[in-house]
């Protein structure tokens, strides 16, 4: 091999190695599935480089935020509507923006790089008592009022928060990838000793009666009860990803191996045995009309009775990960790698539309 | 295949060394650490015949027959090269034997880099290719998510220092510094000023050490702590052999050894 050839060589691989490195580089949060809401008009989806609404009458573009995309910010979390008529939805991008928009036009209410978040916004924030709670990466609850503005200091708990907070009025429950489960007193704005709950978890609790459900990677469904006492009340296959469902004393969760579980709060008993759609599950569960819809990896979307048995079942397409979002008599389906971005099914599991942006 | 053969168990493996080392603050540093170790213990035998293969390389560049075949076939390459590669095989020499440890390290690096974002897992969708690839004998779930932070890195990004209000990459240097003397430490000295594979290596010598350089200070610095432990232990197995020209590393100092062989 002479000089000429052994440089050209080198040359290459370095450039090959390069290229390679560069395709696979993880500098900022490249890529994950969709978020997705609604409201009785529109649906809010977060894709990428974009905010969507679209109509849900017809599935059209109503307007996209923000005009042009921006290297630096990418949405994913789920937006929230609040009752002041705001949409608010956190960059998962370089410049950890967090943004108020006008549902209505799509426009700017305020926008804020606020308090020096560190990390991405991957969960949906909490608006309670026109009060924003908002999840970051960083491990830190951002405190902030409906203008925007710093409410109180930020709450640092550790581990990041993927999930939004739940809450029964009086305090706010947040589960951390760090394994722990924490409780914040809405009253005096105290922080409880977190609760290791063996494994992360991505899920957001479930506020019941007289206590709080989480799952988690440790398989497991955890039981925490006011006073602080928990214990392991059902057991998985697989990992558990995402937020479980309560239905009156049923709570239903999924697993990644594929099984859904229906579980007898009252006896502790499970309801069915093994219901395996085809492919594990990463969505939330959601109870909608007596009846309990799961979406799979596989791209299927499944509604189940109370029993278990399957009422219909749709092939959408792609991987579905996001969670459904009921609005009047659709069902919308916002499916990751797929041909169209958004469907809208009837509560037969008929296609209304789908959504594909134009570029 | 690149899943299931480079990805799978170099991620595997380093979460298995992440548990076996108490997956508390700073463990995926050493994790790593280790990993590079057992690396270079793998691809020992490889460095070894690289070593013996630049020497023999380096030696047929002094050898009359060599240096005649070159005057001889200046002007007819296709001969040049049947000739060459008759004294090649004549004397058991392997050509290809000094690159072949560089082509080993790409899927390498370029694996461990995947491995390291996987295994670190900033977002929902790297976790799920996470669980995916984990093999069913692992039980990790009490170990996820990773700990990224090792002394003052987050492994999972690119490192720098703020001095001054001014963000020194300090592992990017370290890199493209051990790089330089590894490569100049195992540059031979040469006779012939026509020495191709000298040539070669000292222009090795200059683009790897930017090259890695660039790498560290863009990609996960989890990457730059395999690309130092790595340097380190290539100078300590080439210093092993007794063949370390150290004098490379002082100013001149190959160009002194070079004039006095000629004298």
């Amino acid at each position: 091999m002479n000089l000429k050839t052994k440089r050209l060589l080198l040359i290459f691989l370095l450039a090959f190695g390069a290229i390679i490195l560069s395709a696979c580089s993880s500098a900022g949060i490249s890529t994950n599935w969709p978020g997705l809401a609604a409201d009785a008009d529109r649906a809010y989806m977060s894709s990428g480089a974009f905010v969507y609404a679209v109509d849900l009458k017809n599935g059209q573009e109503v307007w996209r935020y923000p005009a042009a995309s921006n290297s630096k910010q990418v949405f994913y979390a789920s937006p929230v509507l609040t009752d002041d008529g705001q949409l608010l939805i956190g960059s998962a991008g370089s410049n950890h923006l967090f943004v108020s928009l006008n549902p209505e036009t799509g426009r700017e209410n305020w926008s804020e790089a606020f308090m020096g978040a560190k990390g991405a916004w991957l969960a949906s924030p909490l608006v309670l008592n026109n009060t924003i709670y908002a999840p970051n990466t960083d491990g830190f609850l951002y405190i902030l009022d409906l203008k925007g503005k710093q409410a109180a200091d930020p709450i640092e708990l550790g581990g990041a928060l993927w999930s939004k907070p739940s809450t029964d009025g009086t305090s706010l429950y947040i589960t951390s990838l760090d394994h722990h489960f924490h409780v914040l007193d809405l009253l005096n704005g105290s922080l409880k000793d977190p609760i290791n709950i063996g494994g992360a978890a991505p899920g957001s609790p479930v506020v019941g009666k007289d206590g709080v459900y989480v799952g988690s990677f440790a398989s497991t469904i955890e039981f925490i009860q006011l006073n602080g006492a928990h214990k392991v009340i059902a057991t998985a296959d697989n990992w558990i990803w995402g937020t479980p469902a309560l239905d009156g004393d049923t709570l239903y969760y999924a697993d990644l191996g594929g099984t859904i579980y229906s579980l007898d709060l009252a006896t502790g008993n499970q309801n069915w045995d093994a219901v395996q759609p085809d492919g594990p599950v990463v969505a939330s569960l959601l109870v909608a009309d007596d009846q309990l819809y799961a979406a799979t990896e596989a791209g299927t979307l499944v509604a189940l009775d109370r029993d278990g048995k399957t009422v219909w079942e749709k092939t959408v397409g792609g991987k579905i990960y996001t969670t459904p979002v009921v609005s009047g008599d659709l069902m919308l389906v916002a499916p990751y790698q797929a041909e169209f971005a958004l469907a809208a099914f009837d509560a037969a599991g008929k296609q209304a539309w789908t959504f594909t942006p134009e570029k | 295949m690149w899943q299931s053969y480079i990805i799978q168990p170099m991620t595997n493996l380093l979460l298995w060394i992440y548990d076996i080392l108490g997956h508390g603050p700073h463990t995926f540093g050493f994790a790593i650490i280790l990993f590079t170790i057992l690396i270079k213990l793998l691809t020992w035998p490889l460095n070894a015949s690289q070593v013996k293969g630049a020497q023999a390389m380096q030696e047929l560049q002094s050898d009359k027959e060599w240096q005649d075949i070159q005057k001889k076939y200046a002007k007819d390459k296709e001969k040049l090269a049947q000739e060459q590669m008759r004294i090649y095989k004549d004397r058991g020499i392997n050509p290809f034997a000094s690159c072949l440890p560089t082509l080993i390290q790409f899927p390498i690096i370029i694996g461990l880099y995947q491995s390291i974002t996987r295994a670190l897992s900033v977002t929902p969708f790297s976790m799920l290719e996470l669980a995916r690839t984990i093999y069913p004998f692992q039980n990790v779930a009490n170990i996820i998510p990773l700990n990224s932070k090792f002394l003052w890195m987050d492994l999972g990004r690119p490192e720098s220092i703020q001095i001054l209000g001014f963000a020194l990459p300090t592992l990017a240097i370290i890199v493209a510094l051990t790089t330089y003397i590894q490569s100049k430490l195992t540059m031979p000295a040469s006779t012939n000023p026509n020495d191709q594979s000298a040539q070669m290596t000292k222009m090795m010598s200059i683009y790897m050490p930017l090259m890695l350089g660039w790498f560290a200070l863009n990609f996960a610095s989890g990457i730059a702590v395999y690309f130092i432990i790595s340097n380190v232990l290539g100078v300590v197995q080439y210093a092993a052999t007794g063949r370390a020209n150290w004098s490379n590393l002082l100013p001149g100092g190959g160009k002194k050894i070079s004039s006095a062989k000629k004298k």
